[in-house]
């Protein structure tokens, strides 16, 4: 049985979206892990995932470019997946420290509940909580519509980030406040 | 979508919602000590109907029980009603309105 290597005690949930899907906890669970499914909701991003605990994580722009990389922290199909979150080539997000993206699936009546709930280990500003919390429920979104009706919402990529969340990452990436545990 | 409509039309409701819009991922012990004002019952009341429309998001975490204020159905009624191109004009004039009442503080 292999393991991760990330110690997930410091991590505490900041965020937590939740969402009732028509769909069974395996149609879900493959949306998470299926690149052909999360090009279509998760903003043109192709998801790799080795299969097990301590394995390789990847979000894939349509050109190869890395946007996420992370470790699988837990695999545990299809309830629970978790894997670790480090944004790659996006100053100044990419300067944020790991975070922790958890999925957990489970069965209610007809639907499934899927819940998503992100984890960190500092205090994070709440400008950059509000600013994750503008662009989580449109993929939360999507993945419902695509698994409901078979066609994904479209996602408008000319609207970046808003400004008040860019300049909360900013101030965050030059005053390192995570290094002040 | 009506359980989202009926859980927001409460002033009692939409205070536990600001309180965690503040202060995500409170204990049922926190929100009642933020709000004097409400006896423990009917925190624990107006919860429930918030759960159950899931504007609030709860879950465990040792023996607490976090509750976390959920953007997801409020996204959602967001997508029905105003598309991408009414909401960067409504985004212009919601800034519009917050650069003229600085002006007047």
């Amino acid at each position: 049985m292999s393991k991760s290597t990330i110690d997930t005690v410091a991590y505490k949930p900041k965020s937590v979206y939740r969402t009732y899907i028509a769909a069974t906890p395996d149609e879900v669970w493959r949306a998470l892990i299926d690149p052909e499914f999360t090009k279509q909701y998760f903003f043109g991003l192709a998801t790799e995932v080795e299969p097990r605990a301590g394995g390789r994580f990847r979000l894939l722009w349509p050109d190869g470019r890395e946007h996420i990389t992370g470790e699988v922290v837990q695999w545990t199909p299809p309830r629970r997946l978790c894997v670790s979150w480090d944004i790659q080539n996006m100053p100044p997000f990419s300067e944020l420290p790991t975070c922790l993206i958890t999925w957990d699936i489970e069965a209610d009546g007809a639907a499934t509940r899927l819940t998503m709930t992100e984890s960190h280990d500092w205090d994070v500003p709440h400008e950059i909580m509000a600013g994750g919390e503008e662009g989580w429920p449109k993929i939360i979104s999507g993945l419902k519509s695509l698994l409901e009706t078979g066609k994904a919402l479209s996602f408008d990529m000319s609207v970046g980030p808003p400004p008040e969340f860019v300049a909360a990452v900013e101030k965050a990436a030059k005053e390192k406040p995570w290094m002040r545990k | 979508m009506d359980l989202v409509f009926k859980a927001l039309a409460d002033e009692s409701r939409r205070l536990l919602l600001d309180r965690l819009r503040a202060d995500n991922g409170q204990t049922l012990n926190q929100l009642c000590a933020g709000l004097p004002g409400m006896t423990r019952q009917a925190v624990s009341k107006h919860l429930v109907i918030l759960e159950e429309a899931n504007l609030i998001a709860a879950i465990k975490r040792g023996r607490e029980k976090l509750h976390y204020l959920n953007p997801v159905p409020i996204h959602e009624i967001a997508e029905r009603w105003i598309g991408k191109f009414e909401r960067s004009r409504l985004d212009a004039l919601s800034q519009l309105k917050q650069a003229l009442e600085r002006r007047d503080e």
